[in-house]
């Protein structure tokens, strides 16, 4: 784990700083396609995957589908200490830019194009 | 064009009647995602992209139907995930069937022959396959990255043509499509027995500068005219018209974002099927609570700027068509005459 003030590129164990704004951590977590553990200021915790935000509504909240599927959990921003990002990103490598480097390089070393 | 008659009186008089009570915004398409697992991982696919947990879940019948029941629309497409892997896609197709829904079963096909063989499946005119083919045999196995996957789509095709059913193709198309090896395709697609085929750009989104923008939309423009520039007699298309003339950059449509609803495990998304802002928990909360003016080439969203998308700019032209006299005027020629 790495604890950060920003948000890094990739953010597959990232433990945001204090001075990051809840907000954006939320943000990020959102968009993140991993599962992630929110720390309530009760001291529990929640992991699953987080798919679901409301910042705009009167009273933001999370949604959140546990490890076991189970779900969906909602949880108030104001019941939220911190959001770690600590299951694996299962994006991370997946764009089609990257599997068209993956097949030129297995063109050229002279191996088999890579199946999926 | 190849949408059967009855189906196309259906979504006009849908639409007529969506008009006549004076609603602005309509559905007109249900996208239903039972079910996000597929057997094929497709470099890029956003759909497939999620913990284990959420892989393994599905949404059950009860569900679904309530979800169909609720959003109203004449058409309910089925994507994913991969639908033939929904354990009850057999029950969910007859229940909608049923209720005289315009069935779309969008499908990789790798698992169709086995189903149709197995008897999940009968011919209605409710039920149309709408198999994944992203091109000829090399471009679309490099697309869904596993060779040998045409040829199977190609062999369920048939079988389901032999069978009596409904099936129409859906290609997406990226930068560095070739057009005339598309041309080629869609002879071969013709050459199985498809009823009809529909094409669609890629979602592009990338933060750029306006005159990139630009340059991307014109590139679809060139590629779909050189493409549909005199379209054989022999081309079907499942879709509309003024639809494909948009594509060719022969007339413009903004986007329409609540035409196609997404509804899948997590609710209804927002805006549209392609942009994943949020859920809500219910249609109509979709509908009243989702800031449209925040979507759409004129919005000024640069997510929106490049999009071309058949789910949100065909159904502005179904409504263009059904809404307006020179819009049905428009489509009865292309219809009749062939001609984009």
């Amino acid at each position: 784990m790495t604890q950060d003030l920003h948000a890094p590129l990739e953010l597959e164990g990232w433990v945001p700083g204090p001075d990051v704004p809840l907000a954006e951590i939320i943000d990020r977590a959102f968009d993140y396609r991993g599962n992630v553990t929110i720390e309530r200021r009760d001291g529990s915790e929640l992991t699953g995957y987080l798919f679901n935000r409301e910042a705009r509504a009167a009273s933001p909240f999370v949604q959140v589908f546990d490890t076991a599927g189970d779900g969906p959990f909602t949880v108030p921003y104001a019941d939220i200490r911190t959001v770690r990002f600590t299951g694996k990103d299962t994006a991370a490598g997946n764009s089609y830019a990257a599997w068209l480097e993956r097949k030129a390089a297995a063109k050229l070393e002279g191996r088999p194009a890579p199946q999926r | 064009m190849a949408v059967p008659i009855s189906q196309m009186w259906t979504v006009a008089s849908y639409v007529l009647g969506q008009r006549l009570r004076g609603r602005r915004r309509y559905p007109l398409v249900l996208m239903l995602e039972p079910l996000f697992r597929c057997n094929l991982a497709c470099a890029g696919c956003g759909k497939i992209q999620y913990p284990a947990q959420i892989l393994k879940k599905h949404l059950t019948v009860e569900q679904c139907l309530a979800a169909v029941e609720e959003c109203g629309t004449p058409m309910v497409s089925i994507p994913g995930g991969e639908p033939l892997m929904y354990p009850d896609i057999s029950r969910l197709v007859k229940e909608l069937v049923a209720r005289r829904k315009y069935v779309y079963l969008c499908t990789n096909a790798i698992l169709l022959k086995e189903k149709l063989e197995a008897g999940w499946f009968t011919p209605s005119k409710y039920l149309s396959f709408s198999v994944h083919m992203d091109g000829p045999r090399e471009e679309h196995d490099e697309a869904v990255c596993r060779d040998g996957i045409y040829d199977v789509a190609a062999e369920a095709i048939r079988e389901a043509v032999k069978r009596g059913f409904r099936v129409t193709t859906n290609s997406t198309l990226f930068d560095g499509t070739n057009p005339l090896r598309m041309r080629e395709f869609f002879d071969q697609m013709m050459d199985l027995g498809v009823e009809g085929m529909m094409v669609s750009p890629g979602y592009s989104y990338a933060k750029a500068p306006d005159q990139e923008h630009f340059l991307r939309r014109q590139r679809s423009h060139e590629l779909f005219r050189t493409m549909l520039e005199r379209p054989k007699k022999r081309w079907k298309f499942n879709q509309s018209p003024l639809f494909l003339r948009f594509l060719m950059g022969k007339q413009d449509f903004e986007c329409t974002p609540w035409g196609n609803p997404t509804y899948n495990l997590f609710g209804w998304q927002r805006p549209c099927y392609l942009l994943q802002e949020g859920y809500a928990a219910t249609f109509k909360d979709l509908m009243e609570s989702t800031r449209w003016e925040e979507y759409g080439r004129k919005s000024g969203n640069e997510k929106c700027q490049d999009c071309m998308v058949h789910c949100g700019h065909e159904p502005s032209a179904v409504d263009y068509t059904f809404g307006t006299w020179r819009g049905f005027r428009d489509t009865a020629v292309a219809t009749i005459s062939g001609r984009l």
